[in-house]
C-alpha cells in the first residue's frame, strides 16, 4: 500500500500544459480568480462546475481572448498581450457557442480558412474526422442543426493536430452515436501521450470515460484539482446507525458532522445518518467509537461530490 | 484487444490495485500468452473508464515485476514467464482465498471443527456438482 502511495507522488509531478499564477479576470458582474493552478501535459482535464462558474472564461483566457491580470503560461510559453501567433497555432479550440459570422460558410469553406491559418493542417485528417463524425460538408453551417454544426466544428478544431485541445461543452447537441464517436476520436487523439485535452463539461459520463483530472469551479473560483480515480476512491457516503437502536439523538447529524473527514451529514431515517466523507476510514473509525454501527459505505457520484465542495466553498467565503 | 478486467467501484481497494491484481492473474495463469500486445494506456483507460494515470501505474508495476515489457514505439507486451512463477502464483491464490474464508469464519466465531466440517461439505458438494455437469455434457 505504501509503495503505491510513493508511486503516486513520483508520477504526479507532470510537466504543466497550463500554469496560472494569480490570474484574474474582472468584468461587470463577473470575476474569475485569482487562480493559481497548473494543469498537467499529456493528460485530459475535465473542468466542471455550475453555469456561470467561469469554465468558459478560463478556456478563453488561455487563448488570450479575455484580458486578465497575473501570470499565465501555456505549453511553456508565457502569455503576454503581444505573444506571437505561433502559440495559437499549437492550440485547437471549440467555443461554447458558434460564431455568427461563420454561419454563411460551409464546413469545407471554414476548413479552407483554417488550413491557411494553421501550418499543421492536414486535409487527410480533416476528411477522416468528417467521415468518422458523419458531418455535413456542403450545407451552410447556419443551416445545420446544432449537433451537425458541432461535429463539423470539432473536426475543424482537431485537423491541425494541436498539442493542446480546448473544448467548451463539446457534446452539446450531439446524438448518442455521434457522442460515442467523439469520445473515440478524443481517446485516439490522446493516444500518443504528448497531447493535452482540457474540456469544460456538464456531462458526468464524459468525465468518467475521458478525464484523468477533474478541476472543480464555482463562482469564478477553483474548488480543487483532483486525480479522477483518487477522487472517486476517496469520497464515500456512509450510512450509520446508533448501536443502542431506538435511543435516537436529535442532534446526531450535527454531532457526526464533526467527524474527521465528514463533509456533510443528514438524518436519513429513525436513528440512521448519512455522512459524506472524503476520508471514509477515519470517519468510520470516529463513528464506531461514538457508538454508531456502519451500515454501508458507497461511492459518490460526481454531482454529489461537487455539491459538497460547493457547500464547503460557500461556507469558507 | 479487449482484456477481461472488471472494476468494482464499491470495493475499498484502490482502482489501480484492482486492475493490477487481475492483470497479473491473467498473465500468470497463462490466459494472456507471452508476446500478447496489450492495449495502449489511453485505450485501456477508456475501456475501464479509469484514468490513464492508473493504467500507467499498473503497467509500470508489472514491468518492474518482469511480467510486461515495453518496446518504444510499438507498445506493451506480455513477457515470458517461467513455470515456477506460474505454479507459485496458482498456490498463492488458493492460499489467499482460504485465508479470507478463515477470516470470515473467525469474525463470525466459528470453531475449528465447524470450519473443517464446512470445508468438507463444500469440497464434496463442488466435486459432486462438477461431476454432475460432466454427466450432463455426455
Amino acid at each position: 500500500m505504501n509503495r503505491g502511495m510513493d508511486r503516486v507522488h513520483a508520477t504526479s509531478v507532470e510537466e504543466a500544459a497550463v500554469a496560472l499564477r494569480g490570474v484574474a479576470v474582472r468584468r461587470d458582474g463577473f470575476a474569475l480568480g485569482p487562480l493559481d493552478l497548473s494543469l498537467p501535459a499529456g493528460m485530459v482535464t475535465a473542468v466542471v462546475g455550475p453555469n456561470g462558474s467561469g469554465k468558459s472564461t478560463l478556456l478563453r483566457l488561455l487563448l488570450r481572448m479575455e484580458p486578465f491580470e497575473g501570470e499565465a503560461a501555456v505549453l511553456g510559453q508565457r502569455l503576454t498581450p503581444d505573444s506571437d501567433v505561433s502559440l495559437r497555432e499549437r492550440i485547437g479550440f471549440l467555443s461554447e457557442l458558434p460564431h455568427a459570422y461563420e454561419s454563411g460558410l460551409t464546413a469545407d469553406e471554414k476548413a479552407r480558412f483554417a488550413s491557411i491559418w494553421y501550418p499543421g493542417w492536414s486535409w487527410d485528417r480533416y476528411e477522416r474526422l468528417m467521415r468518422s463524425l458523419d458531418a455535413d460538408r456542403t450545407k451552410k453551417l447556419g443551416k445545420l442543426s446544432k449537433g451537425m454544426r458541432r461535429k463539423a466544428e470539432l473536426a475543424v478544431a482537431m485537423s491541425h493536430d494541436p498539442e493542446l485541445l480546448l473544448l467548451d461543452e463539446p457534446s452539446s447537441g450531439l446524438d448518442p452515436s455521434a457522442w460515442k464517436t467523439m469520445l473515440d476520436e478524443l481517446t485516439q487523439f490522446m493516444d500518443r501521450g504528448d497531447r493535452t485535452l482540457i474540456l469544460a463539461t456538464h456531462i458526468t459520463e464524459e468525465v468518467r470515460r475521458l478525464a484523468d483530472y477533474v478541476l472543480f469551479m464555482h463562482r469564478g473560483r477553483c474548488l480543487g484539482l483532483y486525480e479522477k480515480d483518487r477522487l472517486f476512491e476517496a469520497w464515500r457516503v456512509l450510512a450509520v446507525q446508533r448501536e443502542d437502536g431506538a435511543a435516537g439523538r436529535d442532534d446526531a447529524a450535527r454531532l457526526l458532522k464533526q467527524a474527521p473527514g465528514a463533509q456533510g451529514a443528514q438524518e436519513a431515517g429513525p436513528g440512521i445518518c448519512r455522512i459524506e466523507s472524503d476520508s471514509p476510514e477515519e470517519t468510520a473509525a470516529y463513528c464506531t467509537s461514538a457508538g454508531y454501527r456502519i451500515l454501508s459505505s458507497q461511492r459518490m457520484e460526481l454531482e454529489e461530490i461537487m455539491a459538497c465542495l460547493v457547500r464547503k466553498g460557500d461556507a469558507g467565503r | 484487444m479487449w482484456i477481461p478486467v472488471h472494476i468494482d467501484e464499491n470495493r475499498p481497494e484502490p482502482l489501480y490495485h484492482q486492475v493490477e491484481v487481475q492483470l497479473r492473474g491473467l498473465i500468470l495463469s497463462g490466459r494472456l500468452a507471452e508476446g500478447t500486445l496489450l492495449p495502449s494506456i489511453r485505450e485501456f483507460a477508456a475501456d475501464l473508464r479509469c484514468s490513464a494515470i492508473t493504467v500507467r501505474r499498473v503497467y509500470q508495476d508489472l514491468e518492474n515485476e518482469g511480467l510486461l515489457r515495453t518496446r518504444q514505439g510499438t507498445g506493451t507486451f506480455v513477457a515470458g514467464i517461467d513455470q515456477s512463477a506460474r505454479d507459485g502464483y496458482r498456490l498463492e491464490r488458493v492460499v489467499e482465498a482460504f485465508e479470507r474464508a478463515v477470516e470470515t469464519g473467525l469474525q463470525l466465531e466459528c470453531t475449528r471443527e465447524e470450519m473443517e466440517r464446512i470445508w468438507e461439505d463444500a469440497y464434496k458438494r463442488k466435486l459432486a456438482e462438477s461431476d454432475g455437469e460432466k454427466g450432463e455434457g455426455r
